[in-house]
């Protein structure tokens, strides 16, 4: 009955679509699934499904301390990249959507190319720079570098916001007598939150799984989770990584539902004012 | 400007008239942290250890073998991966854009999880995967398909596998957001004039989403090229690329002079290509990142 209905509803070329996009969305989802299910596995070998279910995998990340520091020092500077990120980029989103000045397009350029400088490269580059300094194998030296990957994604997400919010609130928030400071910080600001805590999301995300940087920048003192997992894997494929894969993904979906909800708001907010 | 408006503006500090002026903040950190080093590593590649300048380095870059072969396997493995990723991207994108709400949101979160997936940790998933004793092989010894276990990783088809996972959402955005703004009529309008579902598609909808598909195919080549991650994790020793080159040069040979050389010549190349990107489809298309909020 159901496939009847379905075939009216339906080309045939409409279900050759569906059917070849839910084999690329399988394609997407398989390996994140697979991992997190074989995390749960309690023998040595990969094996899927797995037979005997069990926590041991994450008792064992719990009780390592290696893991835990490094899970810590990920987790602050994520958090410091994202502080430091926001402080330069939300002023420079908003002098890009409202300012007009000389060379805006090379400025905005600039801005936003260390997006698709390939990372080694910036590795490099940033090596030459902070051996002399000595901010190798430094959380600071890290804390930069990070911020460089990250500021670009923040100037975009809230330039965009600010060009989208409505310059008249801002406007009439001044002529009621507002200094600048705190129409920026009462009007303007607010009106881009949702766009704030995207850009917020995806800055920690940005420093919290980079691998690159923090390989060739950092030492002893500065193994951070992706770092300490490179060498792991690089060493032995210990089942316990499958169980540090599965948090670092659970980090991602996280910071993921967050900047979701508040896209959510923009757009009940957009459907208010309309 | 009147002379009344002028003597207004005077009254207000040069910060608050001036917006553009809260640009100075990046600016100023970008130019110290990523404009300089850059510059730096230029200098490296031509400078001459005992001092002046000195074309070695480019020279060296031309006359080994070796370095031709990471080159050829770079832009081999790129464009198999755009091809591939604008090959199985178009149509998840198409269908983004043309179901209803609900199935659109599914649809999405299918590609914005991996995208923002660790890539660490996605790579990592395909080596149990793809192992000699991993997953796929078990199934396909156990059930008796195949005899012995096929060869899926530490090769070059381990690191298509990978890379084309880790790129393909960067494909599908663009092209998702170029047909979500396009009019929806006219596709529609062309078939009531008659025109076949194909015929509409490939005459109305493919030529309006091309700039879309240009710019996803940009950046996945721009990104394929200086992928280090992937090719160090999934690929066998035959399969150095540029990135795991200067790795090589840098870590091991300690030749940062050279590094820094081939370092240059990957962001000659990963700027031309964007250059060449920005007339086709626009620099804001590609550095846009559309839809990845």
């Amino acid at each position: 009955m159901t496939t009847v209905v379905l075939r009216r509803r339906m080309p045939a070329g409409r279900i050759a679509l569906w059917a070849l996009s839910l084999l690329v969305v399988a394609f997407l989802l398989a390996p994140i699934l697979v991992i997190v299910i074989v995390s749960f596995d309690n023998s040595t070998l990969f094996t899927f499904p797995p037979k005997d279910w069990s926590l041991r995998w994450y008792s064992a990340l719990w009780n390592s301390r290696d893991w835990r520091e490094a899970f810590n020092l990920s987790f602050w500077l994520a958090i410091m990249v994202t502080g430091l990120s926001l402080l330069l980029g939300v002023p420079a989103a908003y002098g890009l959507a409202r300012g007009r000045f000389a060379h805006k397009k090379a400025i905005e350029f600039i801005l936003v190319s260390p997006m698709v400088v390939p990372v080694i490269v910036l590795a490099i580059a940033l090596y030459m720079l902070f051996a002399p300094l000595g901010l190798i194998g430094r959380p600071a030296g890290l804390l930069l570098a990070h911020t460089v990957l990250a500021l670009p994604i923040v100037i975009v997400i809230v330039s965009a916001a600010f060009r989208r919010a409505d310059r008249a609130v801002e406007l009439a928030a001044r002529a009621c007598g507002a200094s600048f400071p705190r129409a920026f910080w009462h009007v303007s600001l607010p009106a881009v939150r949702p766009a704030l805590i995207s850009a917020g999301a995806f800055a920690f995300l940005t420093s919290f799984d980079e691998v690159v940087l923090a390989l060739f920048l950092g030492g002893p003192n500065t193994a951070t989770l992706p770092k300490r997992i490179w060498e792991a894997v690089k060493f032995e494929l210990d089942p316990s990584l499958t169980a540090i894969s599965t948090l670092l993904i659970a980090v991602s979906v996280l910071a993921l539902l967050i900047a979701e909800i508040g896209r959510r708001r923009t757009s009940t907010a957009s459907n208010h004012e309309a | 400007m009147t002379a009344p408006a002028a003597v207004a503006q005077s009254h207000i500090r040069p910060w608050q008239a001036r917006p553009g002026l809260m640009v100075w903040g990046a600016l100023g950190f970008l130019a110290a942290v990523y404009l300089l080093p850059m510059l730096t590593l230029a200098g490296w590649a031509f400078r001459d250890p005992k001092g002046g300048f000195t074309l070695a380095q480019l020279v060296k870059l031309f006359a080994e073998d070796t370095y031709h072969t990471a080159f050829v396997t770079t832009f081999r493995t790129a464009a198999i991966t755009t091809v591939a990723c604008a090959l199985l991207g178009y149509p998840l994108a198409y269908l983004m854009a043309t179901t209803t709400p609900r199935a659109r949101m599914l649809l999405t979160a299918a590609v914005m999880i991996p995208f923002w997936t660790s890539v660490l940790a996605r790579s990592l998933a395909w080596v149990i995967l793809l192992g000699k004793r991993g997953i796929i092989n078990d199934w396909l010894v156990g059930s008796g398909l195949t005899a012995a276990p096929l060869p899926l990783l530490f090769n070059s088809l381990g690191v298509q596998i990978g890379m084309i996972h880790v790129l393909l959402p960067f494909m599908v955005l663009p092209i998702w957001s170029i047909l979500m703004r396009a009019d929806k009529a006219l596709p529609l309008a062309a078939r009531s004039l008659g025109a076949s579902p194909a015929r509409a598609f490939l005459h109305v909808v493919l030529p309006l989403s091309l700039p879309g598909l240009f710019a996803g195919c940009i950046l996945v080549f721009m990104l394929a090229v200086g992928f280090y991650i992937t090719p160090a994790l999934l690929g066998g020793d035959r399969d150095i690329t540029i990135a795991g080159l200067i790795e090589m040069v840098v870590r091991d040979l300690l030749d940062w002079p050279f590094g820094a050389m081939l370092s240059l010549a990957l962001m000659a190349m990963v700027g031309a290509i964007f250059a060449l990107g920005a007339v086709i489809a626009g620099a804001d298309r590609i550095t846009g990142m559309e839809g990845r909020e």
